[in-house]
C-alpha cells in the first residue's frame, strides 16, 4: 500500500548535508487543502467500511477455525479410535502381565539359588566341624596310646634299670648316596 | 567449536530426525522412572539417554519427566488428556524394545503420518514461485525449462527493449 514506509528514501543527486537551492529559499510547505465537512464524511465512511470489513473476516476466522476444531474431534472421539485405543491399552495390560510373571519367575529362581547356597555353606561348615572333631579324637587316642610308655614315678627305677641295660648306638656313618653304615662300636 | 558430552551425535538433528515415535495428540506427560544402578535397569537408561532426545525433538508438546532411584523397578507412565494413566513396566526389556513397545501402544501410525504430510503438502503448492518462506523458488528464472536470469546469462538481442525500440524507430 502507498502509506507504507519506504525502504530507501529517494533522494535524488544531493545528500543531507548539501544546502537547498537558491530557487527554493522562500518555499513554504504547505499541506494540502482539506475540505473539513468532506473530511468528516470521509472518514466517518471509511470508520464504518473498516468496521465491516474486520468484523466480517473475524467472523469468517472463527469459523474456519471452529469447522478445523470440529473435525479434529470427531476424528479422534469416533468409535473407530476408542475401540483401537482400547485394544492397544489391553494388549499393554497383558505385556505388564507377562512381564510380572517373568519378573516372578526371576524372583523365585534367585530365592531358591540363595536357599541352595545357604544349605551349601551349612553342609561345609557341618563337614569341616566333624574333620576337626575328628582329628581331636584322633589326637586324643594317641596321647593315650603314648601315655601307655610314660614313665612315672613308680617305674622309674625300672626303666633306669631297662636303659642301663641296653645302650643304644645312634652312631651311623653317610655318604652321597645315601647308604647308611653302621660299623661304629659303642664303647 | 569443540563436540559437547559423551555422545554427541545425539544433538545432530539427523539423528533426532530419525526418531519415529511421534505420540497421539491425547499424550500430554510422559514419566520415567528409573535407577542408576543395576542390571534390570540398564535398558531403561539407554532409553533415557539415547532415545528420549528423539521422543522429545518429534513431540516438543509432551512434558517428559524422569525420576531417578524412587522405586526398586523401571517403568514408564504417560497421562492422557482424558486423565487415563498408562503403566508400562520395562524391567528387564533393551531400548529398542522399549521404543517399539510405546510406539505401537501410544504412537502414530504411519498410515496417519502420511496422512498428515499428504494434508500438509495440500496447502502449498509447489509450481508456484515468490517469497523463500512460502514457495521453493523465488522467480520465474529459477525454474527448469524456464527463460535464464539475465544477471546470469544475457538476453538474445531480440527480446530486449532496447533493440527492440532500436528497430521500431529505425521503421
Amino acid at each position: 500500500p502507498a502509506w507504507a514506509p519506504r525502504a530507501v528514501p529517494a533522494r535524488g543527486r544531493k545528500t543531507r548535508h548539501d544546502p537547498p537551492a537558491k530557487s527554493k529559499a522562500g518555499r513554504v510547505k504547505l499541506p494540502p487543502p482539506v475540505d473539513p465537512e468532506e473530511l468528516l464524511v470521509v472518514q466517518e465512511r471509511y470508520r464504518q467500511h473498516r468496521l465491516v470489513l474486520s468484523a466480517l473476516r473475524a467472523e469468517f476466522r472463527a469459523e474456519v477455525l471452529q469447522k478445523k476444531r470440529e473435525e479434529r474431534l470427531a476424528a479422534e472421539g469416533s468409535p473407530e479410535e476408542l475401540e483401537e485405543h482400547r485394544r492397544l491399552m489391553a494388549w499393554n495390560e497383558e505385556e505388564n502381565a507377562r512381564q510380572r510373571a517373568r519378573r516372578e519367575e526371576r524372583l523365585r529362581k534367585e530365592e531358591e539359588e540363595q536357599k541352595r547356597r545357604k544349605s551349601e555353606i551349612a553342609e561345609k561348615r557341618a563337614r569341616k566341624m566333624e574333620a576337626f572333631l575328628e582329628e581331636k579324637e584322633k589326637e586324643v587316642l594317641q596321647l593315650q596310646e603314648e601315655a601307655k610308655n610314660f614313665i612315672t614315678p613308680e617305674n622309674l627305677e625300672a626303666r633306669i634299670e631297662e636303659c642301663l641295660d641296653n645302650p643304644r648306638n645312634y652312631n651311623f656313618a653317610i655318604d652321597k648316596d645315601g647308604r647308611i653304615v653302621r660299623r661304629t662300636v659303642l664303647s | 567449536m569443540p563436540m559437547k558430552g559423551r555422545f554427541p551425535v545425539r544433538r545432530t538433528l539427523q539423528y533426532l530426525s530419525q526418531g519415529d515415535v511421534v505420540f497421539k495428540s491425547s499424550v500430554k506427560v510422559m514419566t520415567v522412572n528409573y535407577n542408576t544402578a543395576g542390571e534390570l535397569s540398564e535398558g531403561a537408561r539407554k532409553f533415557v539417554f539415547f532415545n528420549i532426545p528423539q521422543i522429545q525433538y518429534k513431540n516438543p508438546w509432551v512434558q517428559i519427566m524422569l525420576f531417578r532411584n524412587m522405586t526398586p523397578s523401571p517403568f514408564l507412565r504417560f497421562y492422557l488428556d482424558s486423565g487415563e494413566q498408562v503403566l508400562v513396566d520395562v524391567e528387564d526389556k533393551t531400548n529398542k524394545e522399549i521404543t517399539e513397545h510405546v510406539k505401537k501402544i501410544l504412537g502414530k501410525s504411519k498410515e496417519m503420518l502420511e496422512k498428515e504430510e499428504r494434508e500438509r503438502k495440500k496447502l502449498s503448492h509447489p509450481a508456484t514461485f515468490g517469497p523463500k518462506k512460502y514457495h521453493l523458488r523465488e522467480c520465474m528464472c529459477e525454474i527448469e525449462g524456464q527463460v535464464p536470469c539475465p544477471a546470469f546469462v544475457p538476453l538474445p538481442k531480440e527480446m530486449r527493449g532496447k533493440y527492440k525500440a532500436a528497430m521500431k524507430n529505425e521503421a
